[in-house]
């Protein structure tokens, strides 16, 4: 079957993009290179795009049936705020993780790519109405110290976490990769311009390559890895976003593992080598044993870094890895990859 | 540069003299994408035809660069140990990765021609 393409694919061809399939989507995987990318996100600007995440449009009167669905408060909340949180299933686990953004009138829900079809079915089962907005628009992530700068002209900025729009745009302070930007939605007749208009102001298109490490050093998870429908909030480290009183759907199985302490738990760490410990690799620390989830190289952190699901909580710090056969050591970290 | 031959697995080697160099093929790198770390061999260590002898990481994958045909260890390029961007910025020249004697000669790698309708 052919790969899906955003709207925006011949501009990334004619900047002679490298694609990757992810998923069911053939997207841009870098431009100029994955650590150059990388560098100017943490350094200037870059902007990503990532319409291949969905985006659905719902109306205030389906609040209350969302907020049976996800563990976070979000009938609280001001109406012009970003909202990370997790639609759970009935056994506790990760349906997906998701941003809400709220504006005065509606909502937009932006589940991960390879999750929209799966959230949509979900929605419809718990009779939430939307509109999947997702074919009709593009999405572009604008990331990096100086993009709101370069931004502040043509854009009212929001508060961080806070959303905002003009005629043509729908907008967030929020991100994916720990530094300030805005993350933009338009109709497609206007992702052209955006794109043009981004790289006239000093922006640089990034692809899902340094997507993928600077969200690990910015300490983030990524579905399919860090969450998953065998993987719960709590058990996630993401207990922080479980600020839902409510009932909510899977809610009996959060509250026991947040009582009891007993489950797996994810765990960051960090290697003083550039040695990956990939996905997949082993770790013992003590007494107990993990699976890295996610494990890549950190360019500002010079050494490699990961999360790793242990078993039971690990009474050492230090974890022996089995990388292809050595023996390497790493360390757990509690506090952020970066400060 | 016209001596330089291919193998399927992406190294290239330069063998004169009974003394082969090797690295990996520009589509190789480019295909790697960022490398941030190689496991060199140590000196005077023997490997058979096809034998991984380095370990390659980049960010999006890690490989390993085989060997071209049975031979020891005389010299590894240790510049790579500091710089591994060496391989991405010049891979059949600065980027080398290993020079070693050959035990048992086997030039039957492809020409640049070939490779290159190989990797189209």
């Amino acid at each position: 079957m052919d790969k899906k393409t955003t709207q925006l694919y011949s501009f990334h061809k004619s900047q002679e993009a490298k694609f990757i399939d992810f998923g069911d989507w053939s997207m841009p995987f870098s431009y100029e290179g994955t650590l150059k990318e990388h560098d100017i996100v943490r350094h200037s600007s870059g902007f990503f795009d990532v319409s291949h995440m969905g985006r659905l449009e719902i109306q205030y009167s389906e609040l209350e049936k969302i907020s049976k669905l996800i563990c976070s408060e979000i009938i609280d909340i001001e109406n012009n705020k970003a909202l990370y949180s997790i639609f759970i299933n009935e056994n506790g686990y990760a349906l997906d993780d998701v941003i809400f953004w709220k504006f005065e009138d509606k909502l937009i829900l932006i589940p991960n790519a390879s999750n929209l079809e799966k959230i949509k079915n979900h929605l419809e089962n718990y009779n939430v109405n939307f509109i999947d907005r997702s074919p009709d628009t593009v999405l572009i992530a604008v990331q990096g110290p100086e993009t709101i700068n370069l931004l502040r002209d043509n854009f009212d900025i929001p508060e961080k976490f806070c959303t905002s729009s003009t005629e043509n745009y729908l907008y967030a302070r929020t991100g994916y990769t720990g530094e300030d930007g805005l993350e933009i939605m338009t109709d497609n007749e206007n992702g052209t311009s955006l794109i043009n208009f981004l790289i006239d102001k000093g922006s640089k298109p990034c692809g899902l390559g340094s997507r993928d490490t600077l969200r690990l050093e910015a300490s983030l998870p990524l579905y399919g890895f860090e969450l998953s429908e065998n993987i719960t909030p709590v058990e996630a480290s993401l207990s922080w976003t479980i600020t839902n009183k409510s009932d909510y759907l899977g809610s009996d199985v959060l509250n026991e593992q947040l009582s009891s302490k007993n489950h797996k738990i994810l765990k960051k760490f960090t290697i003083d080598s550039r040695k990956i410990a990939r996905t997949g690799t082993v770790g013992i620390a003590g007494d107990t044993s993990g699976i890295v989830t996610s494990g890549n190289f950190s360019p500002v952190l010079n050494k490699s870094i990961g999360f790793i699901m242990f078993e039971n909580k690990p009474s050492l710090n230090l974890i022996e890895f089995d990388i292809r056969g050595n023996l390497i050591e790493g360390e757990i970290v509690n506090k952020r990859f970066l400060s | 540069m016209s001596d330089i031959k291919y193998l399927e697995t992406h190294e290239w080697y330069l063998l004169k003299e009974e003394v082969i160099t090797v690295g990996i093929s520009d589509f190789a790198q480019n295909e790697l994408g960022d490398i941030v770390y190689v496991t060199l061999p140590e000196v005077g260590q023997t490997f058979e035809k096809g034998a991984a002898v380095v370990e390659v990481e980049a960010t999006k994958t890690v490989a390993d660069a085989y060997a071209p045909m049975d031979c020891t260890i005389t010299e590894v390029n240790s510049q790579l140990e500091t710089e591994p961007e060496t391989i991405n910025n010049d891979p059949c020249g600065d980027g080398w990765m290993f020079k070693a004697k050959v035990n048992t000669v086997d030039d039957s790698g492809m020409s640049y021609q070939e490779y290159e309708t190989f990797v189209s």
